[in-house]
């Protein structure tokens, strides 16, 4: 859903949390953000969108047959059960130290996720 | 750039193609799938005439998405004479993709 002006400060709002959530919980679960920082600043924008349309941050990298339904399982809700027990996250979020694509930092510049942002408006 | 497929071209596009066909099931805000594109248009470029690449957006054409039971994004699947043969889930390297499409040529 696109974004319009009047609720750009309710999206960064969400975003601020996102992103403050991810790096919180990177450092909690000692897991690393992707060396590509687009791929973080991607899901974190996926997540806060799914949070401001369905009241959680249902995973950004699945299919599902109905969203609504999906958020009131809490299976795929941001981290979800696999990343809680396993810390398998494969959105690539949080990545484990001995993961081939496992940057070095656990936070993102708000400036990444915004660049994203703009780049995904111009090309749709 | 890879052509993208609908709901509605998908019958025509890849079912009834007579090349087999590797079908990028993406998502806009899924950074696995930025990662697996380059992969995917290499891919397309080094067995350009001998198969099909397409992308399918799961957002925008949930129909075929759900249809071929979808869940795991990205989802790569080969299509040979309209059936699903094969399919890889994740941002998996391009040689393991080269791989799996060799059996189908």
């Amino acid at each position: 859903m696109a974004s319009t002006n009047g609720n750009l400060a309710q999206d960064d709002k969400t975003l601020g949390a996102m992103k403050k959530f991810a790096e919180q919980y990177a450092k909690r679960t000692d897991t690393y953000f992707c060396v590509d920082p687009s791929v973080t600043a991607v899901v974190i924008e996926g997540l806060a969108r799914h949070k401001d349309e369905l009241g959680a941050p249902l995973c950004p990298c699945r299919h599902y047959e109905d969203k609504e339904a999906e958020v009131k399982a809490t299976y795929w809700n941001c981290p979800c059960v696999p990343m809680r027990e396993r810390k398998e996250c494969h959105c690539m979020l949080f990545l484990t130290p001995d993961n081939d694509f496992a940057g070095e930092q656990q936070s993102i510049e708000t400036e990444e996720i915004l660049k994203v942002r703009e780049s995904m408006a111009a090309s749709s | 750039m890879t052509e993208q497929v609908t709901d509605s071209s998908f019958k025509d596009v890849v079912l009834e193609s007579n090349v087999p066909v590797l079908v990028d099931f993406w998502a806009p805000w899924c950074g696995p799938c930025r990662m697996v594109a380059p992969v995917v248009e290499e891919i397309a470029s080094q067995y350009e005439g001998q198969i099909k690449v397409v992308k399918l957006n799961t957002d925008e054409n949930p129909n075929i998405a759900s249809q071929y039971g979808i869940r795991s994004i990205p989802t790569l699947m080969i299509f040979k004479g309209g059936q699903r043969v094969d399919m890889v889930v994740g941002a998996v390297p391009k040689a393991t993709l080269a791989n799996t499409l060799e059996k189908y040529l």
